[in-house]
This record gives structure tokens, C-alpha cells and sequence, in this order.
């Protein structure tokens, strides 16, 4: 005899549950997670670096850095942040799994935050929870002004975008304009910073933003401790 | 591309799932991919024919569904199809709107036929 079994369950929801357990864990310690995602190339390791130069100074923050192959980028960070290497030998993305392991290869002590550098690909790892608190999609303006509807996951499941090297655009055919408004008919709610990691431009309001946005979960996580 | 993790995730819920059920032989499984599911439904299949047999599931097929994506305004309550992944809601304008439908991978049902004992299973069940 036959019998039809009916669920209706997202096939990611065992991997979603582990990603809140450890999302609510850093929650408690003050830690913000804040994952990074972009193509290969669109400067997430140079942007990190000017992140830990100008935050780095007042905040305690570490880095875990996703990549197919090689330690270079652990490498590039190692001596401005406490980093760990992933390396996926193959995989397209981080799973929440690896990014556990990570944290605890960490030099123990408290952090305020704590940044994943994501494998360079803008399709995966879209689909995968990491326990972050915060999703930034990176965008270079040598990709073009297109891209955010071509790769709508990306951006729909992002809080901010970082619109990197705009030094470049004299010489690109890339408006901030146009990659902000197609990025925000996807997500409305997208914060928006143009940056040039490189010279450090625009690195001081992003590193505010994400400062207020930090205050802001400890504020909430507060608020709901008392309430209970 | 995820798929084949997606496969290896979807044939141990599936297990699970009929051994919750009283076990026997899985003949069908139904899933459902949208627009914003991140996968490729034909790559999903490809994935499926490479793992089906380790897993015991041989004897399965894999229905895979491809959904509409769906969003609902929290404004007004509007349920709508975004086009071009545009999430404004066209009815209010509204900006806060959530996904319903179409941006993961669900595993929607499986069919189950009873297991078919042999004789010296039937009688160590008698």
C-alpha cells in the first residue's frame, strides 16, 4: 500500500538551526558575526584590512577567511587581525559547520566582532546561514552596474551593500546610482556604502554603520532579557 | 554549485523521514525549487542519478517542482509574484515585504509503499 507523506520543510533547516544556536551564542558574548560575500576579486580581504585598520582600533575583531585553496589571504590579514584560515579544497561556499570549527581555532578572549570572508562566488553561498548577525555583499565597479539583478539572491538576503574601488569609476562604466537602485528594488532596505578600500575612502562611516548596527543587536539582546 | 550536498542533505532527511513513518520503500520524493532557491533544477537531477544508489534510495524517483516565487507585503497584506525580483509591493508600494515561496529548497512529501516482508521476516513478526 501506498501512502503519500506530506512535510513542506525547507531541506536547509537542520543546517538553520545549528547557524541560530551559534548566532544566539555570540549574541551573549557581544560578539556581532558579519558575513562577507562577493565575486572573486572584488577586494573583500583589502576591504577587511581597512576595516581592521580604522576599526580595528577601537573594537576587538577577528577574521575567518574562506577560500577554495591557499592560506594568502590569512596571510594578507594576519598581522592586523587574529585570523583562521577555511579552506573548502573544492566547495563553492561556507557551511555553518566550518565556521564553528573556526571560531574555536581562534585565540581565545572576547571580540566584538567577528567578520567571515566568504569563498568569492555570488550564487552559493547566498543559500547558506553562517550564524552571521549581518550579510554585506561586496560589488567592485570594474563587475558593472548589472550584476545585482543577475545575481538577486545575493543581494535580496544582504542587510548592506559595499560599493568597493570607486576611485576606479572615471575609468569604468559603472554608476553607484544604478547598481543602488537595482539592488534596492531586490531589497529596499539595503544600506548602501561606497568605498575604496584601497585609499581608505569611505572606511569611516562603513565602520560607523557597522558600530551603531553592533550597539543596536547588544541594545536588543538587552531589551529582551529584561523583558523575560 | 551546491547541488550535490543539497542531494546528500535531502536523501538523509528523507531516511529519517520514513523511518518515522514506519519505514519501507521510498518511491517517490517531491520537491520544490524556485527562482530564489539557488539551485538548477537540471544539475539537482544530475546530482540525484549520481547519489540515489548509495543512499538505498534506488528505487525513488525525484519530482522536482519549480514554484513561482512569491512575496507578501506586511503593509497591506498583498501576495504577489515579484517581477524581475523587484519586492516592491505593487499594489501599496510598500517596502517590507517577505518572501513566501520560491527561495529554498523544500522537500514537500515522499510516497512510502509498506515494506514487503518475506516469509521467515513474516513469521518472526507473527
Amino acid at each position: 500500500m501506498s501512502r503519500v507523506i506530506t512535510v513542506n520543510r525547507d531541506l536547509s533547516a537542520p543546517a538553520r538551526a545549528g547557524a541560530n544556536e551559534f548566532r544566539s551564542a555570540m549574541t551573549r558574548r557581544g560578539t556581532m558575526v558579519v558575513n562577507m560575500l562577493s565575486s572573486p576579486g572584488a577586494g573583500k580581504t583589502s576591504l577587511l584590512a581597512a576595516v581592521a585598520n580604522h576599526l580595528g582600533r577601537r573594537r576587538r575583531m577577528a577574521v575567518l577567511v574562506g577560500d577554495i585553496a591557499t592560506d594568502r589571504d590569512a596571510q594578507r590579514l594576519a598581522p592586523l587581525v587574529p585570523v583562521v584560515q577555511l579552506t573548502t579544497g573544492g566547495a563553492c561556499h561556507l557551511e555553518y559547520s566550518l565556521i564553528e570549527r573556526g571560531f574555536y581555532a581562534l585565540p581565545s578572549g572576547e571580540l566584538d566582532f567577528l567578520f567571515i570572508e566568504n569563498i568569492g562566488n555570488l550564487v552559493c553561498p547566498s543559500s547558506h546561514d553562517l550564524g552571521e548577525h549581518l550579510r554585506v555583499v561586496v560589488l567592485s565597479t570594474t563587475e558593472g552596474d548589472d550584476k545585482p539583478a543577475k545575481y538577486p539572491k545575493a543581494f535580496r538576503t544582504s542587510q548592506a551593500l559595499v560599493i568597493n574601488k570607486i576611485d576606479l569609476l572615471p575609468h569604468v562604466p559603472f554608476t553607484v546610482d544604478a547598481a543602488s537602485s537595482d539592488a534596492r528594488s531586490i531589497q529596499p532596505h539595503l544600506a548602501v556604502w561606497p568605498v575604496s578600500a584601497l585609499h581608505a575612502t569611505g572606511i569611516a562611516p562603513l565602520c560607523n554603520y557597522l558600530d551603531e548596527q553592533r550597539s543596536s543587536l547588544l541594545d536588543q539582546h538587552a531589551q529582551s532579557i529584561s523583558a523575560t | 554549485m551546491h547541488e550535490m550536498s543539497l542531494i546528500r542533505s535531502l536523501l538523509t532527511q528523507v531516511r529519517e523521514l520514513a523511518k518515522e513513518h514506519g519505514g519501507g520503500i521510498v518511491r517517490e520524493i517531491r520537491v520544490q525549487v524556485g527562482p530564489l532557491s539557488g539551485v538548477e533544477p537540471s544539475l539537482l537531477a544530475s546530482a540525484w542519478t549520481h547519489l540515489r544508489g548509495a543512499a538505498e534510495l534506488g528505487e525513488a524517483t525525484l519530482d522536482v517542482e519549480q514554484v513561482l516565487l512569491e512575496a507578501a507585503c506586511r503593509t497591506c497584506d498583498n501576495v504577489f509574484h515579484p517581477v524581475r525580483f523587484c519586492f516592491r509591493c505593487p499594489k501599496c508600494g510598500g517596502t517590507e515585504t517577505d518572501v513566501v515561496r520560491g527561495d529554498g529548497v523544500v522537500l514537500y512529501g515522499i510516497v512510502l509503499d509498506d515494506a514487503v516482508l518475506d516469509d521467515a521476516e513474516q513469521g518472526a513478526a507473527l
